[in-house]
């Protein structure tokens, strides 16, 4: 097929011009990959498919959607009832604001499987240090840009969890308070938070595009590790990437649609963990709604937040379960990578999964004493993991790695 | 293993696989092409409804409907009269050329002539059929008002400012103006005596 369409004169006028032959060559028909991949690399594929469904709908929901907090005949806002047009009166607007809203979520389910595949398989151990630390800055950006959007419907949730947020920043000493008003453009969330909200999250997935061209490229200098985690023979224990791994990614973007189409079409709230009920309701300045949380997708990082009776202290401890993500291929200083053969490590990460799956319960539901303990349990066991990385490799006694794959 | 591969079944899935991708795609394609067009509530305003009669003899009114720019215009017997007499001048003097300049109602001579259901009411879509710009009103004969920018034996009408169309008293454009064809009539009715219901 491929071969077809490189022999036309079409092709070779391009070729000519771009070398566009060897590109496609060297990152498409002759890229190497290992051929023992299981069904955990499949999720790079699936955060790009998102990526681009949640810019072609955020473009067309654009067209229709205005950011204003101006108070409407109805008694209601610009922007709530610009969403309330693209639901109703919009041709389709309800399909793109549904696969844009449960997009969001999914571009969470997938990433956070990836990061969790990169974490038990030792992928971001040397040489692909710069390949993990790539891939935490596009995680800080699409929390981002996940934060700025779900203020645009001007909803209950969106208000406060925005006054919120802005809030933690507020925290900080001496430039505290500036930081706030300069992210809220005033002494409140307000019409300008608004706009400017906007505007970021237009600019974010802008962001997003080139730096996750960047992980593709570092990827493709390093090359992908595999479920053993050893090093491979680059000839004879690889496969192209085209055709093998395209229609391994094809058919994991099938079953990936099928869950995304279910709840698109038939449950686009998901139970209240992808839109929140409080959410339809329009932005009140002067009342919070009852019980108060941030979609799913960041409630582990909410609960290391509320654990710190220290405002500040909590603060800095979820800015930090975040950046030590940057310094975790320092961390771990074994030789050996995938979790396959590193019995200690293995519980070890087990564990620190489990805990952020607590940490997300925690924060998704209301603060009680008891949860609250288990909070601080899940903290523990979170920090604890990048505590005694450094020091796994002195007693962990790993178990011999195979020849090749 | 390419020696054994049993091409014609292949080159089938290659095909079956591909074409219903392709069918996806297009499928996918439809929701958000369709999104572009007019949604509902902007086709719901489609219709507006307008009272005539405060439109005063001689006067011209240009209101709203679809968002375009519509011209009513009450027009005096004077006005009337001017119509008539330049059929020779002008591009489609009885409003045949297209659908779009001619309405069922205009079953006679005289309502082709007039482009009107009241003869002294004329409500044509107020956008220059050359480029859309708003032609100013020029009502009166002569260059006694408009100097030069009429031409010397002008019978009163419209000016387009933007490429220099001219259109007679009954909206019908004169020869030599860029504009292909007589200011389009869009369908209305008369609900009352005097309120009419555009669209």
């Amino acid at each position: 097929m491929i071969e077809k369409m490189m022999n036309t004169r079409l092709f070779h006028w391009v070729d000519e011009r771009t070398q566009l032959g060897s590109i496609i060559k060297s990152q498409l028909t002759e890229y190497p990959v290992p051929k023992n991949f299981n069904y955990m690399w499949n999720f790079g594929s699936l955060a790009l498919l998102v990526l681009v469904l949640q810019i072609v709908t955020g473009i067309f929901l654009v067209m229709y959607y205005k950011p204003s907090a101006e108070l409407t005949y109805g008694g209601y806002t610009v922007a709530f009832d610009s969403v309330e047009r693209i639901m109703r009166d919009i041709n389709f607007g309800w399909l793109i604001r549904y696969m844009h809203a449960v997009g969001a979520s999914a571009f969470f389910v997938v990433v956070y499987m990836h990061i969790g595949r990169g974490l038990y398989y030792g992928s971001y151990k040397g040489p692909r240090e710069l390949l993990w630390i790539i891939g935490v800055v596009i995680l800080l950006i699409m929390q981002g840009a996940a934060f700025f959007g779900y203020l645009l419907p001007w909803g209950q949730m969106s208000f406060w969890g925005a006054t919120v947020i802005t809030n933690l920043f507020g925290a900080l000493p001496v430039i505290g308070e500036y930081l706030q008003q300069l992210l809220r453009g005033g002494f409140a969330v307000g019409d300008p938070t608004l706009n400017r909200f906007f505007s970021l999250h237009y600019l974010f997935p802008l962001l997003l595009a080139a730096i996750v061209g960047g992980h593709i490229h570092a990827l493709h200098v390093v090359h992908s590790n595999n479920p053993e985690g050893i090093d491979i023979d680059q000839e004879k224990e690889t496969i192209p990437f085209h055709p093998y791994y395209t229609v391994k990614d094809a058919l994991g973007v099938g079953v990936f649609l099928l869950g995304y189409c279910y709840f698109v079409f038939f449950n686009p709230e998901a139970w209240g963990y992808f839109i929140e009920v409080d959410n339809f309701v329009p932005a009140n300045n002067l009342q919070t709604p009852a019980h108060i949380a941030p979609v799913w997708y960041l409630t582990p990082w909410y609960t290391i937040l509320r654990t710190f009776e220290n405002k500040l202290i909590g603060v800095l401890m979820m800015g930090g379960s975040l950046a030590i993500l940057f310094v975790l291929p320092f961390l771990d200083r074994s030789k050996v990578r995938s979790a396959r053969y590193r019995p200690v490590f293995r519980q070890m990460v087990i564990l620190f999964f489990v805990s952020v799956v607590v940490l997300g319960y925690c924060g998704h539901s209301a603060p009680s004493a008891t949860l609250k303990i288990v909070g601080a349990i899940a903290t523990s066991v979170y920090f604890g993991f990048f505590l005694l990385l450094p020091f796994v490799h002195k007693f962990e006694k790993t178990k011999p790695l195979p020849e090749g794959i | 293993m390419t020696d054994k591969a049993d091409h014609s079944r292949r080159n089938f899935l290659y095909v079956a696989a591909g074409g219903l991708g392709a069918v996806a795609a297009g499928a996918t394609a439809v929701p958000f092409v369709g999104s572009m067009f007019p949604a509902a509530d902007t086709l719901a305003a489609s219709k507006t409804e307008y009272d005539v009669s405060t439109v005063v003899e001689g006067q011209l009114v240009v209101i709203q409907w679809q968002g375009k720019p519509v011209f009513v215009v009450n027009r005096t017997a004077d006005m009337l009269n001017r119509v008539k007499g330049h059929d020779d001048l002008l591009k489609d003097p009885m409003s045949q050329a297209i659908d779009a300049v001619q309405a069922e109602w205009m079953d006679t001579d005289e309502k082709r002539i007039y482009r009107a259901i009241k003869p002294e009411i004329l409500i044509v879509v107020a956008s220059c059929t050359h480029l859309g710009c708003i032609p100013l009103f020029k009502p009166t004969s002569g260059r006694e008002d408009w100097g030069d920018s009429v031409p010397e034996n002008w019978a009163g009408g419209w000016h387009c400012p933007c490429h220099g169309s001219f259109y007679d008293l009954s909206a019908r454009v004169v020869n030599g103006s860029p504009a292909p064809q007589n200011l389009h009539v869009m369908p209305y009715k008369y609900k009352t005596d005097s309120v009419v219901l555009i669209g």
